[in-house]
């Protein structure tokens, strides 16, 4: 008790000291032990994800980007399917088709463009308020609703695609109605759209005033029996409400309208097969993949950098660990007087070696519970670190 | 005496303990009434067969609030007419996944109807909001296709239940098929005669029974304004019609002036809405009635 205590002085005393050394211990031990969360924590979130997304249908091209649009909402869009692909699928028997349209976004959060279907199908509830219904409502993820504050009865504007691009996507005013209860998953950060909400935000879909009753010559180019060709000057509403919900409207084919994945719920296990061997012929313009293989091999690669990232934490801490032994062996050799004191005052060479071992105990403990609290703190914001470094 | 008696209640509590209850009783929505109709038919007591629309109206310009949105979200199969009717799905979210599109079997033979003038948006690609004829299910055969697509739903949902729904729908095929006969009979005589109709809703019975058919946009409930009469005679010219079909019953100054002009009134209801009395078979009989009193004098 006595050597705790003289060596617990010394330490206070020299506190600068043994700060470093704490420090030194502390990062040697917890560096390991926080990637090894962080890695636990992104094979679970993206492993959990990708098995529970049986088929993904998209483009052919980048499968990575492919998935990580679709299951992680990643900003980065794939080449686009339209809908005709998720008729196909529906044609086909062997699966249910649930499109998803991952473009946009609002105040830095995707805006998934989606079907009810694909709320059955993950499994979300709401929190406050109620389903998405009409065109131009939203629900959000907690998160969303969390750091931005929202709730059922506020607004949100979708984000302009560029600065610079004023004939581009006009922003949409759209209608919180709901908050779904946290999932830990990516879907806490997104904002859902009915997908014909998502088609009013790319501009498919407007709404404006009836151009055969419009009065206003300057919006009016050309005027005849067959038609009327309206100006560019044409006011579109930004904002769906119950009284101009009526005149939105969509041109063009709808089996042409984008899609940026499809995912496919087999019926069964067989239908599932059959279905991916459907899409195996290379001159096909669609790719069918299985999201849990290539976030395997993500995995992997991501596996890959961790063992090389082990064999430098291990040199690291192993010269950390030859200078700290040098610091000791340095700081008996400083000491040298000052033990040779303590023997003279009748302590013997044990005691000495105890008050030693006290100090380098209370370094050790201090540095272990550091390090335990680093890894907590880790463990604890992992889901958001590992979102932050691995998905978005 | 007494062990029949005994034997017949045991029957009766077998029959009432395998009957499903309301909790287990698939939900079903529908848009119109004849929709409804085929599915109660066909669904028996599987379902609990739901049209939300007021009485007093027309379903297929009917809006439902949010609340009856939210009661088509949670059923568990949502019967759809197809051919652009209840446009309102187009604007709110339903699950996919449950939703019937009635008249797909049908899909490519659908008429178009033109109703708004062909506008572009600036150098857009010109276009028209052109609509589709949609009251399907007055050519019994397109009716017929449609309670087919509802048992092949309720099949999907429920395939425990496939002989009771295949025996139903075997049952409401045949109905059908009889209305069909009954109306070619009565329509043979009318073939290639003129006939106007108050509303544009007769297009698929037109066809269905080649009938020479005009159709003005008047309203039952309102007598005519004299620019519509003056359309209906300079149409009188070159579509020299004896009767005029109405949705409902016309107002007696209206049936007196086209009587004037030699223009006899016949109702013909659609039902696009749950009737007053009777079910929709009763409507379509006494529609039968009134076509053969008229077209040919009562004749069987």
């Amino acid at each position: 008790m006595h050597a705790l205590y003289l060596a617990w002085q010394y330490l206070v005393f020299h506190r600068l000291r043994t700060l470093t050394l704490i420090a030194c211990v502390t990062l040697i031990a917890a560096l390991p032990l926080s990637l090894e969360v962080l890695l636990d924590e992104s094979e679970r979130q993206l492993l959990s994800r990708a098995q529970s997304t049986p088929l993904l249908l998209g483009a052919k091209g980048s499968a990575l980007d492919l998935v990580m649009n679709a299951l992680y909402f990643d900003d980065e869009v794939p080449e686009l399917v339209s809908m005709r692909a998720v008729d196909e699928l529906w044609d086909s028997g062997l699966a249910d088709p649930v499109p998803l349209y991952v473009r946009f976004s609002a105040r830095g959060f995707p805006i998934a463009g989606t079907t009810l279907d694909y709320f059955d199908f993950r499994g979300l509830e709401l929190a406050e308020g109620r389903q998405v219904a009409l065109l131009g409502e939203a629900v959000v993820g907690a998160t969303v609703a969390e750091e931005l504050g929202l709730g059922p009865g506020d607004t949100l504007l979708s984000s302009p695609q560029t600065v610079f691009d004023l004939a581009g996507v006009y922003p949409l005013k759209m209608n919180i109605v709901g908050v779904f209860e946290r999932s830990f998953t990516p879907d806490d950060l997104a904002v859902f759209v009915d997908i014909k909400t998502a088609w009013v935000i790319e501009g498919i879909g407007h709404g404006h005033q009836d151009v055969s009753q419009v009065t206003d010559n300057t919006l009016i180019m050309q005027r005849d029996e067959t038609g009327v060709v309206a100006s560019p000057k044409l006011f579109q509403y930004n904002e769906i409400t119950p009284d101009n919900i009526d005149s939105f409207h969509f041109h063009g084919d709808t089996g042409a309208y984008p899609v940026t994945a499809v995912i496919a719920i087999p019926h069964d296990v067989r239908a599932g097969t059959i279905l991916r061997g459907r899409y195996l012929e290379s001159e096909g313009l669609q790719q069918i993949i299985v999201p849990e293989k290539v976030i395997d091999g993500l995995l992997q690669n991501i596996f890959r950098i961790k063992n090389v990232l082990d064999a430098v934490i291990v040199i690291v801490g192993a010269a950390t660990l030859l200078a700290l032994l040098l610091v000791f062996a340095l700081s008996l050799r400083l000491r040298q007087r000052e033990l040779q004191t303590i023997y003279k005052l009748g302590c013997s060479r044990a005691t000495t070696a105890y008050l030693l071992g006290a100090e380098i105990l209370i370094i050790g403990a201090v540095a272990g519970v550091l390090c335990l609290a680093a890894v907590f703190a880790v463990e604890a914001q992992g889901s958001d670190i590992v979102r932050a470094l691995f998905i978005n | 005496m007494m062990k029949s008696t005994a034997r017949i209640v045991s029957l009766c509590l077998l029959l009432v303990s395998m009957a499903p209850s309301a909790a287990e009783r698939l939900a079903v929505y529908t848009v119109n009434y004849p929709l409804q109709y085929f599915a109660e038919r066909i669904a028996g007591g599987q379902a609990e067969v739901v049209f939300p629309a007021p009485a007093d109206g027309d379903p297929a310009f009917w809006k439902p609030d949010a609340a009856a949105i939210g009661a088509y979200q949670r059923a568990d199969l949502v019967l759809l007419n197809g051919a652009d009717y209840a446009r309102w799905v187009a604007q709110v979210s339903l699950p996919n996944r449950r939703l019937v599109d009635t008249s797909a079997a049908f899909a490519g033979r659908l008429i178009k109807t033109e109703t708004g003038v062909a506008h572009s948006h600036g150098a857009g690609e010109e276009h028209s909001h052109a609509g589709t004829a949609f009251t399907t299910w007055l050519d019994p055969q397109q009716a017929i296709l449609q309670a087919w697509a509802i048992k092949r739903a309720l099949v999907k949902k429920r395939p425990q239940a496939e002989a009771e729904f295949e025996g139903n729908f075997a049952a409401l095929e045949s109905d059908l098929r009889a209305l069909d006969t009954e109306l070619k009979n009565i329509l043979s005589n009318a073939r290639g005669q003129a006939l106007l109709a108050s509303h544009p809703v007769y297009q698929y019975f037109a066809r269905a029974y080649d009938l020479d058919l005009h159709s003005v946009l008047w309203e039952p409930e309102a007598f005519p304004a004299e620019e519509q009469w003056n359309e209906l005679a300079g149409l009188a010219a070159t579509h020299a019609a004896t009767w005029m079909l109405w949705e409902g019953e016309p107002l007696p100054e209206s049936v007196a002036r086209l009587e004037q002009m030699g223009i006899g009134s016949l109702v013909f209801d659609p039902c696009g809405n749950v009737p007053e009395a009777g079910d929709y078979l009763d409507v379509m009989q006494a529609n039968l009635a009134r076509l053969r009193q008229a077209l040919t004098g009562g004749a069987q």
